[in-house]
């Protein structure tokens, strides 16, 4: 089997297990309604209905999101330039910094200007 | 150890780009770090700065390029490991697109209109019409992130004008895609036409960039290869797979022409051009325009020239079509703003009469009077739009074509210049812009292509006809009693005014020298 | 390696047993070691010593009743928990047991390892971030505002500390020159690199445990705040779903410490050289589920010791400590090991080197009150500065500092009662 296979076979199992739990646990249970029960759970306080749409959420999700992005994308250039690292020149040990200072500044235009901090 | 040998930079020849893209970083930086008052003196100074020494390296690096051999006058080579090609189009656009920018980056300083305002809004996130907006005017909040954006637009139109590499060519375009995106969303007035102008531009804009990739992706798959100068050998090799070839053509001319701006991509032109801040405006159309020419020119010339007979007639009719359609159009609007994005549709098609025109010939070829049509064009359009920022009311700039009656009563020199203006958009002899269509029109007559140059003669005077009745307008019928008020140009303004208006008769008397320069970057190295 | 299929589905069903089985001996070893740092007993009836007692909760989720909320987003809703499940096991996929051995009555020999990927780790990342979908659908689907705000929550905190714990790994790998499990573990051979690279693994040890949402780093699950978090709507076996990648995940950053920095299936320090078959057979497997109970341990002190952080504590200790400390001593590590390699540094002159660089960097950590240096861009700073780490520890401000003032902030109104608790106690 080749070098991919053996995750499949792993993944079978373990999507099988997880299936096989989610459909039986139905059949396991018992099943007396309240119509509490199938209310949302808010401490046992009235829920708070929620707005169409699901509602506003605040931007520091999307930005941490986006900037998430910017730093796994960062990362994912340096892995392999880190693995092929003997073989490379210090021409492309500076281009990695010059690329590493690049992003620095935009971290650090986002840091002053309040892009990480939350309240 | 050392086994993967480093890339060969020639730093002499990339090094416009380099100083540009440095100071565009700086620029980021002075953002985080100076203080808000001293802020705007800051950046735009730097950019200011920036944009004078890129314009320096340009020439100096013009001067260091050798004349190859050859019955063409082709200059320069391919650098940075063929990524791209600094030869006389790359040089010549650099120098055209540093000038163009040096003029807008001054109308984007300019605060004496708004009332010691930039052009710019004091906090894009705030809604429009919110208490947030009104508190950040309280407290003359200014973006001042729109120079190192202009200068990363700056960058990428540089990149894009030079890219001898479809790849290369793909990041350029996005680097000078996006940053326009923002600032087309960042005018101070008319917060809504802003902002759905940027939605717009960027929407429109991702989908062509899109189909850029895809064409590359096709190219690619014909040719093996990214490079412009490998797709030229694998069009002249291959004879067979002609159908990918001719769809990654296809695609590939949906990116560039929609950035050219040519007809039937050009949806986006008038919306965005009104809607975005008047300095971006300048800057986008003239700039964005030139750099997706020579790039366009340069894909075609220098890839698919050996397939010409396959693409050619569809650029026949997308060039008479973009005339037309630019031309007709203009003739319908009733906003300044549009009516110059009108205008600037027709000029796209004008110039692809000329790419697509004489590929040699004894004559001027047709990238040479690409080249010099972008630029009486790039001049006349900047002083135009630096006009509309003049013209303005309560409410800011006044855009409605009905309140510019008897604008020559009132500010003869302004509108004078305008007029000026209007008169090479027209082609009138004596101005800019009749050398230009001159020069296209030759090149595409020494091509065969008579046809097209008999009507876009016929267009121009359709045009002629439109671009007079402004002129008639504003300065023979009697001023409205509640036309505009005239901001005080500031210096900046009257400085970007003057200097279009100079060069635009000064390349009309004694275009000269400018040609010569054209003339000789007329060959792509690849 | 190319194992017949028979061997391929025999590792694959052995980690997935193991794994199933670690994880209620870890469910069972938590609560005893919580229970003694708390003078406790713990569970101590169902089995010897209480072993069984995760299996018997096991039965009991088994046996509740399967809720499915009416605002539910149905699909999505009963999809989240087997979107968690999975990408929590597949990671296991190439992390290396032990050597080549010969299977028990056959001749057939394999290595300890399902797969060996040549990208093993990005292998391991890129599914581990798989699980955040899980985590995060669940939240959105249960159409509760707890359940969202602790998906949400969860999400952010995850991938925050994903950045951090990717930089940890940029130096392994230009250790090893390997992204390969199995060859990183080969290259420590004489020195695991929890050594000559201290800082990083000091930052993906605290990143791991930021990854896997754990104490200190528990706010998508703060009780007192949003009840569950992102299971709260969950019950019977979907619920169970959850608790169980948590904790495969938890033993899977665990393994990943063991495999990057500790040696993977080494023998401990001296003993192969005491014992010439330490390092044979299948003595390893010991060795790696030893260290990997190690941080196991480490877990669950941290959970007995530390108070929960604060939301915007955690996030700024995140993107402003961890992640440029990382940053700095990737660089450094870069720049020293080319001059190294290039014979303008020798190894003496490196190993002070990487000593300053450790200490400026635990420096970094330990230093406090950074955050003047940083004033609000629209807002002027109200609050006096406030030490999050006074003595080593992050500690709760003495005075309530924030005023809920936003819809989304009024959970922070519980998390003020019990900042002022656990100060006033």
């Amino acid at each position: 089997m080749g070098e991919y296979a053996p995750i499949l076979v792993l993944g079978a199992i373990a999507a099988g297990f997880a299936i096989f739990s989610v459909a039986i646990a139905p059949l396991t249970g018992p099943r007396r309604y309240n119509r509490a029960k199938l209310d949302r759970y808010e401490s046992g306080i009235q829920p708070t209905p929620v707005p169409e749409g699901g509602g506003r959420i605040p931007v520091k999700y999307f930005f941490t999101a986006m900037m998430f992005i910017v730093f796994d994308i960062e990362i994912v250039f340096l892995y392999p330039f880190a693995v092929a690292f003997d073989a490379l020149s210090w021409f492309a040990v500076l281009a990695v910094l010059l690329f590493l200072v690049n992003i620095t500044v935009a971290y650090a235009y986002e840091w002053r200007r309040g892009g990480m901090a939350w309240d | 150890m050392n086994e993967i040998p480093a890339p060969v930079l020639e730093w002499d020849l990339i090094a416009p780009l380099m100083v540009l893209g440095a100071v565009a970083v700086v620029g980021v930086l002075l953002e985080a770090f100076v203080p808000r008052g001293p802020r705007f003196v800051v950046q735009a100074s730097v950019a200011i700065g920036g944009v004078v020494a890129a314009l320096g390296t340009t020439i100096w690096t013009a001067t260091r390029t050798d004349v190859l051999d050859g019955d063409v006058l082709a200059r320069g080579q391919v650098a940075a490991e063929g990524a791209l090609s600094v030869d006389g189009p790359s040089l010549f656009t650099w120098g055209l697109l540093l000038v163009l920018a040096l003029l807008s980056m001054l109308l984007f300083a300019e605060r004496r209109l708004g009332g010691g305002l930039s052009a710019f809004t004091g906090r894009a996130a705030d809604a429009p019409g919110s208490s947030g907006e009104a508190e950040a005017t309280r407290h003359r909040l200014e973006h001042t992130e729109v120079f190192p954006l202009a200068l990363f637009a700056l960058l990428g139109m540089m990149l894009f004008a030079a890219s001898t590499d479809l790849l290369m060519m793909f990041v350029a375009l996005e680097v000078l895609s996006l940053p326009l995106y923002v600032l087309c969303g960042l005018a101070r007035r008319r917060r809504l036409l802003s902002q759905e102008a940027a939605l717009k531009y960027f929407l429109l804009g991702a989908f062509s960039s899109a189909f850029f990739l895809y064409g590359v992706a096709l190219v690619y798959g014909y040719a093996g290869g990214f490079g412009l100068a490998e797709v030229a050998d694998a069009v002249a090799s291959r004879t067979q797979e002609r159908p990918l070839l001719l769809a990654g053509v296809a695609l590939l001319a949906v990116g560039l022409l929609f950035k050219v701006g040519a007809v039937p991509f050009h949806s986006w032109t008038p919306d965005v051009y009104q809607g975005a801040p008047t300095p971006v405006t300048a800057f986008m159309a003239a700039g964005t325009k030139a750099a997706a020419v020579v790039a366009l020119a340069r894909v075609l010339l220098v890839a698919f020239g050996g397939a010409e007979w396959d693409w050619q007639p569809a650029f026949w009719a997308v060039a008479a079509l973009t005339m037309l359609v630019g031309a007709v159009g203009s003739i319908a609007q009733g906003d300044v703003k549009r009516m110059l994005a009108y205008s600037s549709i027709a000029h796209a098609g004008f110039i692809l009469v000329g790419v697509v025109g004489a590929t040699g010939g004894d004559g001027i070829t047709s990238v040479s009077s690409a080249l010099f049509y972008l630029t009486a064009y790039g001049v006349a359009t900047i002083g135009a739009f630096a006009v509309v920022m003049l013209v303005r009311d309560a409410s800011g700039e006044s855009t409605d074509l009905d309140t510019w009656t008897g604008l020559g009563r009132r500010a003869p020199w302004l509108a004078g210049a305008f007029a000026l203006f209007m008169l090479s958009f027209a082609g009138i002899p004596l101005t800019a812009g009749f050398i230009g269509k001159w020069g296209v029109f030759s090149a595409a007559w020494a091509g065969g292509l008579w046809p097209l140059v008999v009507l876009g003669v016929l267009v121009s005077a359709v045009a002629a006809f439109f671009y007079v009745r402004v002129v008639l307008t504003m300065f023979f019928d009697e001023p409205r009693p509640d036309g505009p008020l005239l901001a005080v140009p500031g210096a900046m303004t009257t400085v970007v005014v003057t200097v279009a208006a100079v060069a635009t008769v000064a390349l009309g008397v004694m275009p000269g020298p400018v040609l010569d320069l054209a003339q000789q970057a007329g060959a792509f190295v690849r | 390696m190319n194992d017949p299929v028979w061997v391929v589905v025999l590792k694959a069903v052995l980690i997935f047993v193991i794994l199933v089985l670690y994880t209620l001996f870890n469910i069972w070893f938590e609560r005893r070691v919580v229970a003694r740092m708390q003078h406790r007993v713990g569970p101590n009836v169902n089995g010897p010593f209480g072993l069984l007692q995760s299996l018997a909760d096991g039965v009991k989720l088994a046996l509740k009743e399967d809720l499915v909320v009416k605002a539910a987003d149905k699909l999505v809703y009963v999809l989240a928990p087997i979107l968690a499940t999975i990408p929590a096991f597949l990671a296991w996929a190439v992390i290396p047991f032990g050597p080549e051995v010969r299977i028990p009555f056959t001749d057939t020999y394999t290595a300890l390892q399902l797969t060996d990927l040549p990208v093993g780790v990005l292998y391991v990342l890129a599914v581990t971030s798989i699980g955040v979908y899980g985590i995060v659908l669940a939240g959105w689907s249960s159409g509760s505002t707890y359940a969202l705000l602790g998906g949400l929550r969860s999400s952010a905190q995850v991938i925050s500390y994903e950045v951090a714990m990717g930089l940890s790994f940029v130096t392994v790998f230009l250790y090893a020159g390997s992204m390969s499990t199995s060859e990183i573990v080969a290259a420590q051979e004489d020195l695991w690199y929890f050594l000559p690279l201290v800082p990083s693994f000091l930052i993906y040890v605290v990143a791991m445990v930021g990854e896997t949402n754990r104490a200190p780093f528990d706010l998508p699950e703060a009780e007192g705040e949003l009840v569950g978090g992102f299971h709260t709507e969950y019950s019977s076996l979907k619920f169970a779903l959850f608790f169980l990648a948590e904790y495969v995940n938890m033993v899977t950053v665990s393994a990943i410490a063991t495999t990057l920095f500790l040696g993977g299936w080494r023998a401990p320090f001296g003993l192969a050289q005491v014992w010439e078959g330490a390092n044979d057979g299948y003595w390893p497997v010991l060795w790696f589920l030893g260290k990997t109970l190690g941080f196991i341990f480490l877990f669950i002190w941290l959970r007995g010791t530390l108070p929960r952080l604060r939301y915007d504590q955690f996030m700024t200790f995140g993107w402003k400590v961890l992640i440029p400390a990382a940053l700095a001593w990737t660089v450094a590590v870069i720049v020293l090991r080319k001059a190294q390699q290039e014979g303008q540094l020798d190894r003496t002159a490196l190993l002070v080197a990487a000593g300053v660089a450790a200490v400026v960097l635990l420096a970094t950590l330990l230093l406090p009150g950074r955050r003047g240096d940083e004033p609000a861009e629209s807002e002027p700073a109200d609050e006096p500065d406030f030490d999050a780490y006074a003595g080593g520890y992050p500690v709760p401000p003495p005075q309530a500092p924030h005023v809920p003032t936003r819809p989304w902030t009024q959970t922070a109104i519980a998390h003020h009662a019990r900042d002022k608790e656990d100060s006033d106690a």
